[in-house]
């Protein structure tokens, strides 16, 4: 085995072409499903590329490179993992060409390969500059006029907002098909109107809700999907450890344990002295030491007692000893509760959990309206709910409980669930990055009511403001294509300006590559029906205008302030785009935009790569799951 | 951040620059249609179970793959490249110009037959439809022929380098009187189709055109001399 290899650009080619034909089969509308199967038995269909691709067998350190690009991207924006993919692809293969028809654009090298590899990394290098400084201005310039504004300000489950139901429908619909995606909306928007904190920023709740959906849904397999539904408070995913005693009237008291009550002072291995005044005696031995924290800890739930706390939250798990105390005592135990569940348990209680079990104060007590067993499928979970919690945090809180026939389906959904919330947020991000001067003088008085834990205060005075100044958030645009199209016309404008004023016929303009590749996308979409492709770039660019500075001046004058804060952009065809959406459905112009500079960061680092070095240690794990569980592997070792 | 133009100044090297070829198209297009395919046959294997190796088949080049018996399988060299290697145009350049000159052929065939034929009836027409046989390349040539059948009654033996579809051959003996006006005329067509070959051949700059009119001719002359047996 060679240990060093020299990487040709035609080696990177390959590994992304592989990758290419495998997403490509799924892509679309009319794309098809994976099957895949375990050696158990199990069986799970799928569409979602980042699932397909993180389940391949890959060794190859390139291949690798790029689907674990391609899961972060998704942990981000929630969708696209496919898009990247094609459109990565394609960037390779522009470039490769580019590089071989003109290899010689720099400093001679040694050898041909050499001196392709140092043109497509300067490409490379280019194009994500180029990104990165221009390209939002061109998107924000001529492809957000032909969009929508999604506002999620008054968002309630009957809300008549189409686009931002449209935007979650045609989500749905890539990732679960047609025939729950209106379910699933409607499960979706119920479930955001119950945790949207009133009078306040809807972002604020969709990033809570992002990032304790682990705690906040249960799966159940083995019921058919409708039965998926809301259900008022907390589930804690674990059983009473003890036996519940009869549910009481009154609301009950709970406390949360981060630590054991009954001190686990001996492990294996430890030694211990026990002392009785100077002397070691041995008369008292461990008998008596057990005897001992076994009091303590009936003074302990004497102590609980006292207060009228009869449910025990614990995280890790208890003695017999301490099991048999709390039967005796008549209260509940739940223990192992993961972290997850006990995190969202005390912020929405407000009670601090207890570490030291000898200090019990008022503050760690948590007042329930009820906790009683549920059964959900064949398992039976503890579910509570909070006293007064709406008066306090001004939020009612609810749980998911996603039904599904098989545990595979159930995952599917609830990562489809937890990747809309992903998708919402990064729609709800700015496409521009850098600031008018007007957006920083003016100040908003809305600014000083927000909540302190909310996202920074700088992007909430930003949104609120609604005077002379361009707010780019939020915004949709048809999907099927248009976003492609309408980039592709601007990039191949700006790179025939761009060559008339500079004058340098020898460089070539990176925005006319990046132009052919966006392509690629709406060809593949189409790529059943030529003629619909054609007719779609058609109907797109038909909507640009001839002159561009009329749509410019229309933009940046609107008059504003509008009522209620709203600032909605202008759209030429309003009438025609209302038919239009309903069929293709919409996509955000924020994700887009992420995705593009994703895609450029991705293949920067690609053809930076010179070399790869083979090591004989076994560097990381082949499970699939190391990907999903978070873990860093360690495959940067084989990388120069 | 660094952002330097191209150094190399512009000077005569850029007007050299020729269009390719049409055999050099057909070999760039021949080349990504084959690493198409092999993009198209890892992913089949890849969704299969097969593990994308980091390393590439000596051969080829090409990325291995290794199946669940641990053992390594190179997608070009074992699949692609089993029966069509030296007909691959992507592979064999002799081959990809040997394509060419069939589409050639075929082009031109068309507008050579109607005048062929628009003499005496087919049965008796001293008709040989040029084909020049590649060299290389058998199986794939195959499609770009004319099909005739071979002839009945033993012709002429063939060249060296063509091989030529003699005119088909009535077992029965037609009678001397009506034979000799049909002969006539397929003598003057045959004689006027080497006439026009001749002026062809020399006005013709290209090697494949010369090579094929010079077939042309000789399979008239073979026609001629076969039409000259017939009337004696």
């Amino acid at each position: 085995m060679v240990p060093l290899e020299q990487l040709h650009l035609s080696h990177v080619l390959q590994a992304v072409s592989a990758l290419e034909s495998i997403v490509l089969r799924s892509f679309g509308p009319e794309g098809g499903q994976v099957l895949f199967t375990r050696d158990t038995g199990q069986v799970m269909v799928s569409r979602s590329g980042k699932r397909i691709l993180t389940a391949l067998h890959l060794d190859h350190p390139l291949a690798r490179m790029v689907v674990r690009c391609v899961w972060k991207h998704s942990t981000i924006t929630g969708d696209g993992s496919k898009t990247f993919v094609l459109l990565l692809a394609s960037l390779l293969r522009i470039i490769h060409a580019t590089a071989t028809k003109d290899p010689h654009m720099f400093q001679p090298h040694n050898s041909t390969e050499a001196s392709e590899a140092a043109t497509a990394r300067h490409l490379a290098d280019r194009l994500l500059e180029f990104a990165l400084t221009e390209l939002d201005e061109l998107i924000v310039l001529n492809v957000l006029p032909h969009g929508f504004r999604v506002s999620l300000e008054n968002f309630t489950a009957e809300t008549h907002d189409l686009s931002c139901q449209t935007l979650l429908v045609s989500f749905f619909r890539t990732r679960l098909g047609y025939a729950y995606c209106d379910f699933f909306r409607n499960l979706f928007c119920e479930l955001l109107s119950h945790w949207k904190v009133k009078d306040d920023r809807p972002s604020f709740s969709i990033q809570f809700l992002n990032n304790s959906f682990l705690a906040l849904h249960t799966q159940v397999s083995g019921v058919p999907v409708s039965c998926s539904r809301l259900i008022e408070g907390q589930v804690i995913h674990r059983d009473f450890a003890t036996p519940c005693p009869q549910v009481r009237k009154q609301p009950l008291k709970a406390v949360v344990f981060n630590g054991y009550l009954q001190p686990k002072l001996l492990t294996t291995g430890d030694v211990l002295e026990l002392r009785c005044g100077d002397k070691v005696t041995e008369d008292r031995g461990i008998v008596h030491f057990s005897s001992w924290t076994e009091k303590s800890v009936e003074s302990i739930i004497a102590t609980l007692q006292s207060f009228g706390v009869s449910v025990l939250l614990c995280a890790l798990k208890q003695s017999s000893a301490v099991l048999a105390a709390a039967t005796q005592a008549g209260m509940c135990l739940v223990e192992c509760v993961s972290e997850e569940e006990i995190s969202l348990f005390t912020q929405l209680s407000g009670v601090t959990p207890i570490s030291d079990c000898r200090r019990i104060h008022p503050e760690h007590i948590a007042t329930l309206t009820f906790c009683k067993p549920l059964l959900l499928g064949a398992h039976r979970y503890v579910h509570l709910d909070f006293h007064d919690c709406e008066e306090r945090l001004k939020v009612k809180p609810c749980s998911l409980v996603i039904c599904a026939p098989s545990e595979g389906q159930a995952d599917q959904h609830a990562c489809a669930f937890q990747d809309a919330f992903r998708m919402l947020l990064t729609a709800l991000e700015p496409v521009r990055k850098t600031q008018t001067a007007l957006e920083e003088t003016i100040p908003s008085k809305k600014c000083t009511s927000l909540h302190a834990d909310n996202i920074s205060n700088g992007t909430a005075c930003r949104v609120h403001l609604h005077q002379k100044c361009v707010t780019e958030t939020g915004c949709v645009i048809s999907a099927g294509g248009t976003f492609e199209f309408l980039l592709h016309h601007a990039l191949h404008q700006y790179g025939h300006s761009c060559s008339v004023s500079v004058n340098t016929s020898a460089v070539v303009p990176v925005s006319q590559l990046l132009a052919k590749a966006l392509l690629s996308v709406p060809r593949q979409i189409y790529s059943r029906n030529l003629k619909h492709f054609l007719q779609a770039q058609t109907r797109v660019v038909a909507l640009i205008p001839k002159q561009p500075h009329a749509l410019s001046a229309n933009f940046i004058h609107t008059e504003g302030p509008l009522g209620d804060g709203k600032l909605s952009l202008c759209s030429c065809k309003n009438g025609n785009m209302s038919l239009k959406l309903l069929d293709l459905g919409l996509e955000s112009v924020s994700c887009k935009y992420q995705l593009v500079l994703a895609v450029l960061q991705c293949l920067t680092n690609l053809l930076r790569i010179n070399m790869v070095l083979q090591t004989h240690a076994v560097l990381h794990t082949e499970s699939h799951d190391s990907l999903n569980a978070h873990s860093e592997s360690s495959e940067g070792e084989d990388e120069d | 951040m660094l952002f330097f133009t191209c150094c190399r100044p512009v000077d005569e090297e850029d007007f050299e620059w020729e269009p390719p070829t049409e055999a050099e198209m057909k070999v760039i297009q021949a080349r990504r249609e084959r690493q198409d395919k092999i993009s198209k046959l890892m992913g089949d294997y890849l969704l299969k179970g097969y593990k994308m190796l980091g390393d590439c088949c000596e051969a080829c080049g090409t990325i291995l793959l290794q199946d669940r018996q641990q053992k390594n399988y190179c997608v070009s060299c074992q699949e692609l490249d089993s029966d069509i290697d030296k007909d691959n145009p992507a592979l064999n350049p002799q081959a990809a110009l040997s394509q060419v000159r069939e589409r050639q052929l075929a082009a031109q065939v068309p507008a050579a037959a109607p005048e062929l034929n628009g003499g005496p009836t087919s049965s008796q027409a001293g008709v040989s439809v040029p084909q020049p046989r590649p060299e290389h390349c058998e199986g794939a040539a195959a499609g770009g022929r004319a099909l005739l059948p071979p002839p009945v009654v033993a012709s002429p033996p063939p060249t060296a380098s063509t091989t030529t579809l003699a005119p088909i051959r009535p077992p029965v003996c037609p009678q001397n009187s009506t034979l000799r006006p049909v002969l006539e005329e397929a003598e003057e067509a045959v004689l006027t189709k080497l006439r026009w070959a001749t002026a062809q051949l020399q006005s013709s700059a290209s090697l494949e055109a010369s090579i094929q009119l010079c077939s042309l001719i000789s399979s008239c002359a073979n026609s001629l001399r076969n039409l000259k047996e017939l009337s004696q």
